[in-house]
Protein backbone atom coordinates (compact mmCIF):
# COMPACT_ATOMS: atom_id res chain seq x y z
CA UNK A 1 0.00 0.00 0.00
CA UNK A 2 0.99 3.53 -0.79
CA UNK A 3 2.57 5.45 2.49
CA UNK A 4 0.41 8.54 1.29
CA UNK A 5 -2.57 8.52 -0.99
CA UNK A 6 -4.62 11.26 -1.98
CA UNK A 7 -8.08 10.73 -3.77
CA UNK A 8 -9.91 13.71 -5.27
CA UNK A 9 -8.89 15.44 -2.44
CA UNK A 10 -10.77 19.24 -2.47
CA UNK A 11 -9.66 22.04 -0.25
CA UNK A 12 -11.85 25.25 -0.22
CA UNK A 13 -10.98 28.61 1.73
CA UNK A 14 -14.83 29.75 1.56
CA UNK A 15 -15.21 30.08 -2.11
CA UNK A 16 -11.85 29.92 -2.86
CA UNK A 17 -10.67 26.84 -3.94
CA UNK A 18 -7.22 26.09 -3.44
CA UNK A 19 -6.91 22.53 -3.99
CA UNK A 20 -9.35 21.43 -6.95
CA UNK A 21 -9.11 17.80 -7.20
CA UNK A 22 -5.56 16.44 -6.22
CA UNK A 23 -4.47 12.69 -6.76
CA UNK A 24 -1.40 11.75 -5.88
CA UNK A 25 0.37 8.47 -4.48
CA UNK A 26 3.85 8.31 -2.62
CA UNK A 27 5.55 4.83 -1.87
CA UNK A 28 7.78 4.72 0.67
CA UNK A 29 11.28 5.74 -0.08
CA UNK A 30 10.26 8.15 -2.67
CA UNK A 31 11.18 11.83 -2.86
CA UNK A 32 8.84 13.68 -4.38
CA UNK A 33 9.66 17.74 -5.48
CA UNK A 34 6.66 19.62 -5.80
CA UNK A 35 7.05 23.20 -7.60
CA UNK A 36 4.75 25.89 -9.39
CA UNK A 37 4.18 28.97 -8.68
CA UNK A 38 3.04 31.04 -5.72
CA UNK A 39 -1.21 30.81 -4.61
CA UNK A 40 -0.60 27.49 -6.84
CA UNK A 41 -1.80 25.20 -3.95
CA UNK A 42 1.58 23.25 -3.29
CA UNK A 43 2.39 24.39 0.39
CA UNK A 44 -1.97 24.13 1.19
CA UNK A 45 -1.30 20.45 -0.29
CA UNK A 46 1.68 19.48 2.56
CA UNK A 47 -0.03 21.57 5.57
CA UNK A 48 -3.65 19.02 4.45
CA UNK A 49 -1.34 15.96 4.74
CA UNK A 50 -0.48 16.40 8.02
CA UNK A 51 -4.15 17.66 9.00
CA UNK A 52 -3.02 21.02 9.71
CA UNK A 53 -5.46 22.14 7.47
CA UNK A 54 -8.60 19.81 7.09
CA UNK A 55 -10.13 18.95 3.86
CA UNK A 56 -13.52 19.59 1.73
CA UNK A 57 -13.95 15.97 0.06
CA UNK A 58 -11.90 13.32 -1.15
CA UNK A 59 -10.02 10.70 0.90
CA UNK A 60 -6.41 11.86 2.29
CA UNK A 61 -4.73 8.57 4.11
CA UNK A 62 -1.65 8.64 5.24
CA UNK A 63 0.04 5.65 6.65
CA UNK A 64 -3.41 3.82 6.79
CA UNK A 65 -4.54 6.73 8.87
CA UNK A 66 -7.84 8.67 6.99
CA UNK A 67 -6.45 12.07 7.41
CA UNK A 68 -10.05 13.69 6.12
CA UNK A 69 -12.04 11.41 8.89
CA UNK A 70 -12.51 13.41 11.98
CA UNK A 71 -12.24 10.55 14.22
CA UNK A 72 -8.93 9.59 12.98
CA UNK A 73 -6.01 10.23 15.80
CA UNK A 74 -4.07 12.80 13.91
CA UNK A 75 -1.77 13.22 17.17
CA UNK A 76 -0.38 9.73 16.32
CA UNK A 77 -0.20 10.16 13.00
CA UNK A 78 1.67 13.72 13.52
CA UNK A 79 3.79 11.71 15.51
CA UNK A 80 5.22 10.07 12.49
CA UNK A 81 4.80 12.63 9.86
CA UNK A 82 7.55 14.97 10.21
CA UNK A 83 7.16 18.57 9.44
CA UNK A 84 9.59 21.24 8.49
CA UNK A 85 8.56 24.78 8.47
CA UNK A 86 9.62 27.66 5.88
CA UNK A 87 9.98 29.45 9.00
CA UNK A 88 11.48 27.08 11.33
CA UNK A 89 9.44 27.41 14.08
CA UNK A 90 11.71 26.35 17.03
CA UNK A 91 10.36 27.12 20.22
CA UNK A 92 12.11 30.49 21.54
CA UNK A 93 12.07 29.48 25.40
CA UNK A 94 13.44 26.48 25.28
CA UNK A 95 17.52 25.53 24.21
CA UNK A 96 17.97 23.56 21.33
CA UNK A 97 18.17 19.79 23.54
CA UNK A 98 14.37 20.85 24.68
CA UNK A 99 13.07 21.72 21.50
CA UNK A 100 13.85 18.50 20.34
CA UNK A 101 13.66 16.05 23.65
CA UNK A 102 9.95 18.07 23.68
CA UNK A 103 8.31 15.79 20.79
CA UNK A 104 9.69 12.31 22.27
CA UNK A 105 9.01 13.19 25.96
CA UNK A 106 5.84 14.39 25.91
CA UNK A 107 4.17 13.05 23.07
CA UNK A 108 5.72 9.12 22.94
CA UNK A 109 6.60 8.85 26.90
CA UNK A 110 10.02 8.92 26.83
CA UNK A 111 12.44 9.05 29.76
CA UNK A 112 14.44 11.84 29.35
CA UNK A 113 17.87 11.03 29.44
CA UNK A 114 16.98 8.66 26.24
CA UNK A 115 15.48 11.42 24.01
CA UNK A 116 18.47 13.42 24.96
CA UNK A 117 20.43 10.43 23.41
CA UNK A 118 18.20 10.68 20.47
CA UNK A 119 18.62 14.64 20.22
CA UNK A 120 22.18 13.93 20.26
CA UNK A 121 22.25 11.63 17.63
CA UNK A 122 19.58 13.97 15.59
CA UNK A 123 21.78 17.47 16.12
CA UNK A 124 24.82 14.94 14.77
CA UNK A 125 22.98 14.12 11.61
CA UNK A 126 22.72 17.65 10.91
CA UNK A 127 26.25 18.96 12.13
CA UNK A 128 25.09 21.15 15.27
CA UNK A 129 26.26 18.49 17.98
CA UNK A 130 28.08 21.52 19.44
CA UNK A 131 24.75 23.60 19.54
CA UNK A 132 23.19 21.06 21.69
CA UNK A 133 22.66 24.06 24.90
CA UNK A 134 22.32 26.73 22.58
CA UNK A 135 18.63 29.01 22.29
CA UNK A 136 17.12 29.38 18.68
CA UNK A 137 18.33 33.72 18.86
CA UNK A 138 21.83 32.20 19.14
CA UNK A 139 21.29 30.46 16.33
CA UNK A 140 21.76 31.50 12.23
CA UNK A 141 18.68 31.10 10.15
CA UNK A 142 20.04 27.70 8.63
CA UNK A 143 21.25 26.51 12.26
CA UNK A 144 17.92 27.08 13.14
CA UNK A 145 16.17 25.37 9.84
CA UNK A 146 18.59 22.29 10.44
CA UNK A 147 17.67 22.11 14.61
CA UNK A 148 14.21 22.42 13.20
CA UNK A 149 14.76 19.40 10.65
CA UNK A 150 16.41 17.71 13.93
CA UNK A 151 13.40 17.99 16.08
CA UNK A 152 11.39 16.24 13.04
CA UNK A 153 13.94 13.91 12.95
CA UNK A 154 13.76 12.89 16.77
CA UNK A 155 10.22 11.24 16.41
CA UNK A 156 11.67 9.01 14.02
CA UNK A 157 8.76 9.89 11.14
CA UNK A 158 8.25 7.20 8.11
CA UNK A 159 7.66 10.66 5.71
CA UNK A 160 9.03 14.41 6.03
CA UNK A 161 7.36 16.90 4.50
CA UNK A 162 9.95 20.10 4.16
CA UNK A 163 7.63 23.25 3.11
CA UNK A 164 9.53 25.88 0.91
CA UNK A 165 12.50 24.89 4.00
CA UNK A 166 15.29 27.56 2.20
CA UNK A 167 13.21 29.91 1.43
CA UNK A 168 13.71 32.21 4.09
CA UNK A 169 17.06 31.58 4.30
CA UNK A 170 20.01 34.39 2.97
CA UNK A 171 21.30 32.49 0.36
CA UNK A 172 24.78 31.72 1.70
CA UNK A 173 22.47 29.56 4.14
CA UNK A 174 20.75 27.92 1.49
CA UNK A 175 23.37 25.04 0.88
CA UNK A 176 24.00 23.80 4.86
CA UNK A 177 20.39 23.26 4.60
CA UNK A 178 19.91 21.78 1.55
CA UNK A 179 23.17 19.00 1.99
CA UNK A 180 20.83 17.79 5.33
CA UNK A 181 18.08 16.91 3.06
CA UNK A 182 20.57 15.35 0.56
CA UNK A 183 21.93 13.30 3.01
CA UNK A 184 18.52 12.35 4.76
CA UNK A 185 17.77 11.11 1.17
CA UNK A 186 20.80 8.90 0.40
CA UNK A 187 19.50 7.38 3.85
CA UNK A 188 16.37 6.49 2.16
CA UNK A 189 13.95 9.01 4.19
CA UNK A 190 10.69 9.06 2.54
CA UNK A 191 10.43 12.95 1.56
CA UNK A 192 7.95 15.70 0.15
CA UNK A 193 8.99 18.97 -0.33
CA UNK A 194 8.13 22.07 -1.94
CA UNK A 195 10.75 23.50 -3.14
CA UNK A 196 11.99 26.52 -5.24
CA UNK A 197 15.28 25.35 -5.34
CA UNK A 198 15.29 23.60 -9.27
CA UNK A 199 18.79 22.15 -9.39
CA UNK A 200 18.11 20.87 -6.08
CA UNK A 201 15.00 19.36 -6.78
CA UNK A 202 16.35 17.67 -10.13
CA UNK A 203 19.53 16.02 -8.07
CA UNK A 204 17.58 14.91 -5.74
CA UNK A 205 14.19 14.11 -6.49
CA UNK A 206 13.17 10.64 -7.75
CA UNK A 207 9.71 12.35 -9.27
CA UNK A 208 9.02 16.09 -9.79
CA UNK A 209 5.30 17.07 -9.61
CA UNK A 210 4.40 21.05 -11.04
CA UNK A 211 1.01 22.45 -9.32
CA UNK A 212 -0.87 24.85 -11.33
CA UNK A 213 -4.68 26.40 -10.32
CA UNK A 214 -4.85 23.68 -7.73
CA UNK A 215 -4.43 20.94 -9.91
CA UNK A 216 -0.94 18.64 -9.95
CA UNK A 217 -0.46 20.30 -13.89
CA UNK A 218 2.29 17.28 -15.05
CA UNK A 219 4.81 15.37 -13.02
CA UNK A 220 7.34 13.15 -14.05
CA UNK A 221 10.93 11.69 -13.08
CA UNK A 222 13.25 14.46 -12.39
CA UNK A 223 15.09 14.10 -15.42
CA UNK A 224 12.14 13.52 -17.95
CA UNK A 225 10.82 16.40 -16.54
CA UNK A 226 13.55 19.27 -16.58
CA UNK A 227 14.74 18.26 -20.45
CA UNK A 228 11.08 17.50 -21.62
CA UNK A 229 8.14 19.40 -20.21
CA UNK A 230 4.95 18.22 -21.94
CA UNK A 231 2.69 21.35 -21.19
CA UNK A 232 3.07 24.87 -22.05
CA UNK A 233 2.31 26.05 -18.32
CA UNK A 234 5.38 24.32 -17.28
CA UNK A 235 7.77 25.04 -20.10
CA UNK A 236 6.26 29.06 -19.45
CA UNK A 237 7.01 28.25 -15.55
CA UNK A 238 10.56 26.61 -15.82
CA UNK A 239 11.48 29.54 -18.12
CA UNK A 240 10.94 31.94 -15.70
CA UNK A 241 12.86 30.52 -12.96
CA UNK A 242 15.33 28.69 -14.33
CA UNK A 243 16.58 32.11 -16.36
CA UNK B 1 -10.58 64.66 70.65
CA UNK B 2 -7.76 66.54 69.33
CA UNK B 3 -4.37 65.24 70.29
CA UNK B 4 -0.75 66.07 68.97
CA UNK B 5 1.31 63.79 66.30
CA UNK B 6 3.27 61.14 68.25
CA UNK B 7 5.35 58.54 67.63
CA UNK B 8 2.74 56.10 67.79
CA UNK B 9 1.03 57.72 64.67
CA UNK B 10 3.71 56.09 62.18
CA UNK B 11 3.62 53.21 64.06
CA UNK B 12 -0.33 52.86 63.46
CA UNK B 13 0.27 53.47 60.19
CA UNK B 14 2.60 51.08 59.73
CA UNK B 15 0.41 48.51 60.82
CA UNK B 16 -2.46 49.74 58.98
CA UNK B 17 -0.55 48.70 55.72
CA UNK B 18 -0.96 45.53 56.25
CA UNK B 19 -4.82 45.85 55.34
CA UNK B 20 -3.61 47.32 52.52
CA UNK B 21 -1.46 44.30 51.41
CA UNK B 22 -4.39 41.88 52.17
CA UNK B 23 -6.74 43.56 50.53
CA UNK B 24 -4.60 43.42 47.76
CA UNK B 25 -3.79 39.91 48.21
CA UNK B 26 -7.95 39.05 48.74
CA UNK B 27 -7.90 40.93 45.34
CA UNK B 28 -5.75 39.35 43.36
CA UNK B 29 -7.35 35.49 45.08
CA UNK B 30 -10.53 36.95 43.88
CA UNK B 31 -9.63 38.13 40.37
CA UNK B 32 -7.07 36.12 39.12
CA UNK B 33 -8.90 32.50 38.82
CA UNK B 34 -11.45 34.95 37.32
CA UNK B 35 -8.95 36.72 35.16
CA UNK B 36 -7.70 32.94 33.78
CA UNK B 37 -11.46 31.91 33.36
CA UNK B 38 -11.94 35.37 31.05
CA UNK B 39 -8.38 35.04 29.06
CA UNK B 40 -9.30 31.19 28.44
CA UNK B 41 -12.69 32.05 27.10
CA UNK B 42 -11.42 35.10 24.80
CA UNK B 43 -8.82 32.72 23.31
CA UNK B 44 -11.17 30.26 22.32
CA UNK B 45 -12.05 29.15 18.65
CA UNK B 46 -15.89 29.47 20.20
CA UNK B 47 -17.41 32.70 18.89
CA UNK B 48 -20.03 33.43 21.78
CA UNK B 49 -17.23 32.47 24.52
CA UNK B 50 -15.07 35.08 23.09
CA UNK B 51 -17.84 37.63 22.72
CA UNK B 52 -18.87 37.08 25.92
CA UNK B 53 -15.40 37.48 27.20
CA UNK B 54 -14.68 40.75 25.50
CA UNK B 55 -18.34 42.08 27.27
CA UNK B 56 -17.39 41.17 30.56
CA UNK B 57 -13.94 43.29 30.19
CA UNK B 58 -15.78 45.84 28.40
CA UNK B 59 -18.12 46.39 31.08
CA UNK B 60 -16.18 46.00 34.30
CA UNK B 61 -13.51 48.47 32.71
CA UNK B 62 -16.07 50.65 31.90
CA UNK B 63 -17.60 51.34 35.11
CA UNK B 64 -15.40 53.15 37.50
CA UNK B 65 -13.76 51.06 40.35
CA UNK B 66 -15.64 53.25 43.23
CA UNK B 67 -19.12 52.85 41.47
CA UNK B 68 -17.84 49.01 41.70
CA UNK B 69 -17.21 49.22 45.78
CA UNK B 70 -20.78 51.37 46.24
CA UNK B 71 -22.41 48.36 43.87
CA UNK B 72 -21.42 45.38 46.45
CA UNK B 73 -21.96 47.57 49.44
CA UNK B 74 -25.12 48.56 49.23
CA UNK B 75 -26.29 46.33 46.80
CA UNK B 76 -25.87 43.18 48.80
CA UNK B 77 -28.17 44.90 51.38
CA UNK B 78 -30.86 45.13 49.17
CA UNK B 79 -31.16 41.28 48.77
CA UNK B 80 -31.03 40.99 52.95
CA UNK B 81 -27.28 40.12 52.61
CA UNK B 82 -25.52 42.11 54.92
CA UNK B 83 -21.73 42.53 54.28
CA UNK B 84 -18.78 44.00 56.21
CA UNK B 85 -16.81 46.44 54.29
CA UNK B 86 -13.74 44.31 54.11
CA UNK B 87 -15.82 41.77 52.03
CA UNK B 88 -17.68 44.07 49.29
CA UNK B 89 -14.25 45.34 49.35
CA UNK B 90 -12.72 42.04 48.05
CA UNK B 91 -15.70 41.38 46.05
CA UNK B 92 -15.49 44.65 44.22
CA UNK B 93 -11.58 44.82 43.58
CA UNK B 94 -11.73 40.83 42.97
CA UNK B 95 -14.28 42.02 39.70
CA UNK B 96 -11.94 45.13 38.81
CA UNK B 97 -8.78 42.64 38.95
CA UNK B 98 -10.44 39.74 36.88
CA UNK B 99 -11.24 42.02 34.19
CA UNK B 100 -7.93 43.73 33.87
CA UNK B 101 -6.03 40.35 34.12
CA UNK B 102 -7.96 38.93 32.08
CA UNK B 103 -7.33 41.11 29.23
CA UNK B 104 -3.69 41.24 29.89
CA UNK B 105 -3.65 37.57 29.77
CA UNK B 106 -5.98 37.23 27.06
CA UNK B 107 -3.65 39.77 24.94
CA UNK B 108 -0.38 37.50 25.93
CA UNK B 109 -1.79 34.72 24.80
CA UNK B 110 -2.82 35.87 21.64
CA UNK B 111 0.48 37.30 21.25
CA UNK B 112 1.95 33.62 20.77
CA UNK B 113 2.26 33.83 16.71
CA UNK B 114 0.00 30.59 15.83
CA UNK B 115 3.11 29.18 14.11
CA UNK B 116 3.95 28.13 17.58
CA UNK B 117 0.62 26.11 17.42
CA UNK B 118 1.56 24.29 14.13
CA UNK B 119 5.07 24.00 14.85
CA UNK B 120 3.94 22.34 18.73
CA UNK B 121 0.70 20.25 16.56
CA UNK B 122 3.15 19.09 14.25
CA UNK B 123 4.80 16.95 16.61
CA UNK B 124 1.71 15.50 17.81
CA UNK B 125 1.29 17.33 20.69
CA UNK B 126 -2.18 17.69 21.90
CA UNK B 127 -4.13 21.20 22.73
CA UNK B 128 -3.06 20.52 26.42
CA UNK B 129 0.45 19.71 25.86
CA UNK B 130 0.68 23.01 23.27
CA UNK B 131 -0.72 24.93 26.23
CA UNK B 132 1.32 23.81 29.17
CA UNK B 133 4.60 23.26 27.11
CA UNK B 134 4.70 25.51 24.75
CA UNK B 135 1.99 28.43 24.59
CA UNK B 136 1.66 29.56 28.03
CA UNK B 137 5.53 29.33 29.31
CA UNK B 138 6.43 32.26 26.56
CA UNK B 139 2.59 33.87 27.31
CA UNK B 140 3.77 34.42 30.86
CA UNK B 141 7.16 35.67 29.95
CA UNK B 142 4.92 38.69 28.17
CA UNK B 143 2.17 39.07 30.33
CA UNK B 144 4.81 39.43 33.45
CA UNK B 145 5.64 42.98 33.25
CA UNK B 146 2.14 44.30 32.55
CA UNK B 147 0.88 42.14 35.39
CA UNK B 148 3.38 43.40 38.12
CA UNK B 149 2.45 46.94 36.69
CA UNK B 150 -1.45 46.29 37.10
CA UNK B 151 -0.45 44.77 41.40
CA UNK B 152 0.94 48.12 41.75
CA UNK B 153 -2.25 50.18 40.36
CA UNK B 154 -4.18 47.55 42.33
CA UNK B 155 -2.26 48.80 45.52
CA UNK B 156 -2.85 52.51 45.33
CA UNK B 157 -6.44 51.59 44.64
CA UNK B 158 -6.75 49.71 47.64
CA UNK B 159 -7.46 53.38 48.93
CA UNK B 160 -10.52 53.66 47.29
CA UNK B 161 -12.04 51.32 49.97
CA UNK B 162 -11.65 53.35 52.54
CA UNK B 163 -15.30 55.35 51.34
CA UNK B 164 -16.88 52.35 52.51
CA UNK B 165 -15.35 52.46 55.52
CA UNK B 166 -12.61 49.57 55.64
CA UNK B 167 -9.58 50.53 57.53
CA UNK B 168 -6.48 50.49 55.64
CA UNK B 169 -3.51 52.46 54.90
CA UNK B 170 -5.58 55.89 53.54
CA UNK B 171 -8.54 54.98 55.98
CA UNK B 172 -6.16 55.46 58.89
CA UNK B 173 -4.57 57.95 57.82
CA UNK B 174 -8.24 60.07 57.09
CA UNK B 175 -8.39 59.33 61.02
CA UNK B 176 -4.92 60.29 62.08
CA UNK B 177 -5.58 63.49 60.26
CA UNK B 178 -8.65 64.40 61.99
CA UNK B 179 -7.39 63.16 65.39
CA UNK B 180 -3.95 65.71 65.18
CA UNK B 181 -5.42 67.93 62.58
CA UNK B 182 -2.09 67.36 60.61
CA UNK B 183 -2.77 66.12 57.52
CA UNK B 184 0.19 67.02 55.84
CA UNK B 185 2.07 65.40 57.97
CA UNK B 186 -0.03 62.19 57.90
CA UNK B 187 -0.41 62.32 54.20
CA UNK B 188 3.31 62.90 53.39
CA UNK B 189 3.86 59.44 55.81
CA UNK B 190 0.71 57.76 54.10
CA UNK B 191 2.49 58.74 50.51
CA UNK B 192 5.96 57.00 51.93
CA UNK B 193 4.40 53.80 53.14
CA UNK B 194 2.53 53.47 49.34
CA UNK B 195 5.75 54.25 47.79
CA UNK B 196 7.91 51.87 49.82
CA UNK B 197 5.52 49.51 48.70
CA UNK B 198 5.18 49.91 44.96
CA UNK B 199 8.86 51.30 44.22
CA UNK B 200 10.11 47.66 44.62
CA UNK B 201 7.88 46.78 42.14
CA UNK B 202 8.51 48.94 39.85
CA UNK B 203 12.22 47.81 40.16
CA UNK B 204 11.41 44.37 39.45
CA UNK B 205 8.89 45.04 36.83
CA UNK B 206 11.75 47.27 35.28
CA UNK B 207 14.32 44.02 35.64
CA UNK B 208 11.64 41.86 34.17
CA UNK B 209 11.03 43.59 31.12
CA UNK B 210 14.83 43.84 30.24
CA UNK B 211 15.11 40.17 30.57
CA UNK B 212 12.15 39.75 28.07
CA UNK B 213 13.99 42.02 25.65
CA UNK B 214 16.90 39.64 25.91
CA UNK B 215 14.44 37.58 24.50
CA UNK B 216 14.44 34.58 27.50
Amino acid sequence: MALVELRSVVKRYGDHIVLKSVDLSLEKGEIIAIIGRSGSGKSTLLRCINGLESIQSGELLVDGVAVHDSKSDLRALRARVGFVFQSYNLFPHLDVERNITLGPTIVKSMPYQKAAELARVALRRVGLEEKIHAYPDELSGGQQQRVAIARSLAMSPSIMLFDEITSALDPELVGEVLRVLESMAKEGMTMLLVTHEMNFARRVATRVLFMNEGVIWEQGTAAAFFEAPKTEELRNFLGSVLN
Amino acid sequence: MIRDLSWVDPLYLVFALRWTILLTLLALAGGAPIGLLVASLGNTSHATSRLASRAYIGLVQGIPLLAWLFLFFFGFPIFGIDVPGWLAATCGFSVYSSAFLGEIWRGALQSIPRTQWEASASIGMSHVEQLRYVIIPQAIRIATPPTVGFIMQLIKNTSLAAVIGFVELTREGQMTAAATLAPLSVYLMVGALYFALCYPLTVYSRFLERRLHGAR
